[in-house]
């Protein structure tokens, strides 16, 4: 195939991943609030089959173009996508109780990518000379890796404040029907029963499992946005002959590392622990976001590469 | 940071003293040194790096500043006086980093003496097993002292640390923990050394080549240099560097592929240092300074003659200003002998296309390779104003008049004659390339700070933090009774599974008679 077929296959199969992302979103979303199981492990499904096409979309980029596919923000798209979306497969894998839970992965990956196919596609070009660097494949890949996975954090976070207020709105939680459950011979005519009065947050997570797993989320992507960071410092160092100059994009991305740090410390402090915490990952996210649309197209700087 | 201890409650018998000024310092410090402090003082170090970049800053961009104070005259002073275009060398910015660090420090003292103060001490004794929250026991053929043997092994190999007491072995691990944790904060404070060191004894500069000549290492002849505090001119590296050559090349498009300068060091003699070919992410260190490409322009060479054929100006090679998005220069030429004085616009094409090859209907515009030169000359007579200082890219036309009605097109070789007389010739086409030269002698502090910090995030936020203690006694029916219990101070949900394996692996040690694995 020519480089231009390539580019037109990867734009197809890139638009085929979000269509499918879209389809998996909207069965997990029944599963989550209808408990069809049949309509989640369908939602898994969907959801490989359209990682199967993001992942191509993103290797015939790569092959149309000669260089890796994550030279500007359209690109970066796609890889947020995969990266996103593969993650939330192994942790599903381990975790099966989380299926649900994907409804609230893939929709933010699927509205990354359809903004950055929509907003900032660029057609299938080289790179200028100052991105022609095999570190834009550790720097680009830990950034995109790391801002992926605390966006994640933050989402888990966000759903963690929703469910926390549905638990405090609950309390105390004496359905008649619960209460004597544990004696009733028929037991699952009284599951159903409860099933039917339950909302959707009920389904939801307890807010403290949800609590940890933006935790521990937010404790996997903080030393990879360390890393990217300093590989960042790195590259810098040898392109522009200084390691931190405080250029706009330096400085978001030390101002998002800043506030997961906060966040990471508020977990181990009195009166900050919970809600406080959870609106800290809340405008990490915002950073994160601002850093990677309005930096890259409102803010001049040296990392205006991609808008 | 520390754990509070509250301090214990007044006795009842002494009479309840007033807080003095000492208490209440001490209170102050107590507080200072606390995470909240810490934390508040993170969230208010992010806000006040936002505000570095919604104002353009003087360190970044100049120009930018300079316009925004055109845009905003009334608010722009007022911004100005807070800083706000020089935030990151603020000094207010730099009181808020500065308490933080001084929080960092003062919670790390006290951390560091806990550490070594646990560590020196043997893990302490379990108590009333009971009312741990996570414990686990079995039934044991073994003796009692065969189970605790097996039970110390075990936890020998999960990497315990272990202490007997009385009927007891308790263990404990994870302080790894805490060490990397240290590790992490104390990396940060070095790294900021390191970045405060380098700035201090460190320089940058900026200087223009033209190809073919030798330019020295010298204050003078850096179009641009900003030292640091302490950074004396006379620690320039003696070296030269000589422009052997410059090329450039474009995509089909018209978008630049590559840019590089072909450069030879040499010492004060001319003897030759080192040749390397300097691009983009491929700097050149010579002497402890890296030399990198960041731009290049051209350097149209212009003879100017009078009417009687005698040169006014001689083969002079005019640096111009290249437009990085259409790629066309300009610059000017100062005719001072000519009476009235001449001054020369110059706008330098690399290839001129004009209306039908342009597109959106342009009548002109510039392919970016060096396909066909065109020098296209305006010329102003009047005063030049010579003696004010101006830039050397463009004329002060306040006291200039338009000389003739057309601009003059030149190719190279070419020779044109003025509205007055005087012939403009285009002799002969260089470039120049213009690098950064860059010391900084903090970056190997800086560098090895990072890693260690890397190296010290991970174990701080996964080691986990753990107390065993085991028991046996007889079970009054020829066995033993083993118990376990244990307090996780980290990833507690994970600590209940960890526990049953633990006392899985003991149970099976019981059963595996020692001396059969030495």
């Amino acid at each position: 195939m020519s480089p231009a077929d390539l580019a037109t296959t990867s734009d197809t199969l890139a638009w085929l991943a979000v269509l499918s992302y879209v389809v998996a979103a909207t069965l997990f979303g029944l599963d989550f609030a209808y408990r069809l199981r049949w309509l989640g492990v369908a939602g898994l499904t969907v959801t490989v089959a359209g990682l199967a096409a993001n992942i191509g979309a993103a290797v015939t980029r790569g092959l149309a173009v000669g260089r890796v596919p994550w030279g500007n923000m359209y690109e970066f798209s796609i890889i947020v996508g995969i990266v996103t979306v593969s993650g939330f497969l192994i942790w599903v894998a381990r975790r099966p109780e989380i299926r649900p839970l994907g409804v609230f992965v893939l929709l933010p990956a699927v509205l990354a990518m359809a903004l950055g196919g929509l907003v900032f596609r660029v057609p299938a070009g080289p790179l200028v000379p100052a991105l022609n660097s095999r570190w834009i494949v550790i720097h680009v890949a830990a950034a995109i890796t790391g801002s992926s996975v605390l966006c994640l954090a933050a989402v888990f976070s966000i759903l963690y404040l929703v469910k926390e207020r549905f638990e405090r709105r609950q309390r105390p939680p004496a359905p008649p029907l619960v209460a004597g459950a544990a004696q009733t011979a028929d037991r699952v005519e009284v599951d159903q029963a409860v099933a039917r009065h339950a909302t959707i947050w009920d389904r939801m997570p307890s807010a403290d499992t949800l609590d940890h797993l933006a935790y521990r989320t937010a404790a996997f992507g903080f030393p990879i946005w360390t890393f990217a960071i300093i590989a960042g410092a790195i590259w810098a160092q040898a392109a522009w002959g200084r390691y931190w100059g405080w250029d706009p994009k330096e400085t978001w991305s030390f101002i998002s590392w800043t506030v997961f740090a906060a966040y990471l410390h508020a977990r181990a402090t009195a009166g900050w622990r919970g809600r406080r915490a959870a609106w800290l990952a809340i405008i990490g996210l915002a950073t994160l976001l601002f850093n990677f649309y309005a930096v890259n197209t409102v803010i001049v700087g040296l990392h205006s590469y991609g808008g | 940071m520390a754990v509070e201890l509250r301090p214990p409650a007044a006795r009842p018998d002494r009479p309840p003293r007033r807080p003095g000024l000492g208490d209440t310092l001490r209170q102050a410090w107590r507080e200072y040194r606390s995470m909240r402090t810490a934390l508040v003082l993170l969230v208010v170090l992010a806000a006040a790096s936002i505000l570095g970049s919604l104002f353009p800053q003087e360190g970044l961009s100049p120009q930018r500043v300079d316009q925004y104070f055109t845009d905003h005259p009334a608010l722009a002073p007022v911004l100005e006086r807070l800083g706000m275009f020089d935030v990151f060398g603020s000094a207010w910015y730099m009181a808020i980093y500065l308490a933080l660090l001084g929080a960092l420090v003062a919670c790390l003292v006290p951390r560091t003496r806990a550490l070594v103060r646990v560590l020196r001490s043997r893990p302490p004794r379990g108590g009333d097993l009971a009312r741990y929250r996570t414990r686990a026991s079995f039934q044991t053929p073994a003796a009692p002292d065969q189970a605790m043997a097996a039970a110390r092994r075990v936890l020998r190999r999960n990497r315990f640390r272990l202490a007997s007491h009385e009927g007891e072995l308790a263990g404990e691990k994870g302080f790894l923990r805490e060490a990397a944790s240290m590790l992490f904060h104390v990396s940060l404070l070095v790294l900021l050394i390191g970045l405060a060191y380098g700035k201090g004894y460190g320089y940058r500069g900026q200087a223009a080549i033209v190809e073919g000549e030798t330019w020295a290492n010298a204050r003078v002849g850096y179009d641009s240099f900003s030292p640091g505090r302490f950074f004396g001119p006379e620690r320039l590296a003696p070296f030269q560097l000589r422009l052997d050559d410059f090329t450039n090349s474009f995509y089909p498009n018209n978008t630049p592929r590559e840019f590089a300068s072909q450069v030879t060091a040499l010492d004060l003699d001319g003897r030759k240092l080192q040749s390397q070919r300097v691009a983009p992410n491929r700097p050149m260190t010579v002497d402890g300074v890296r030399v990198f490409q960041s731009d290049y322009g051209y350097v149209p060479v212009v003879r100017v003659q009078g009417k009687d054929g005698k040169d006014l100006v001689a083969a002079q090679e005019v640096l111009t200003l290249r437009d990085p998005a259409s790629e066309w220069s300009t610059g000017a030429v100062r005719v001072t002998r000519a009476s009235p004085q001449v001054g020369l616009e110059l706008t330098m094409f690399t290839g001129l296309e004009t209306a039908p090859n342009c597109p959106g209907g342009a009548p002109f515009c510039n392919d970016p390779r060096l396909v066909r030169p065109v020098l296209v000359v305006l010329a102003y007579q009047g005063d030049l104003q010579a003696n004010r200082a101006q830039s050397v890219f463009t004329l002060d036309r306040s006291r200039l008049e338009l000389l003739g009605d057309r601009p003059l097109l030149l190719g190279p070789g070419q020779s044109r004659k003025l509205a007055n007389g005087m012939v403009v010739s285009f002799t002969g086409l260089k470039q120049y390339s213009v690098f950064t030269l860059a010391r900084d002698p903090g970056v190997p502090v800086v560098a090895a700070a990072a890693g260690l910090l890397l190296l010290g995030l991970v174990p701080s936020l996964y080691v986990t933090r753990r107390r065993v203690w085991v028991r046996a006694a007889p079970d009054g029916a020829g066995g033993t009774r083993v118990e376990l219990a244990g307090l996780a101070l980290q990833g507690k949900a994970a600590f209940e599974g960890e526990l049953a394996r633990l006392a899985q692996q003991v149970q099976r040690g019981t059963l595996d008679p020692p001396d059969r694995s030495p």
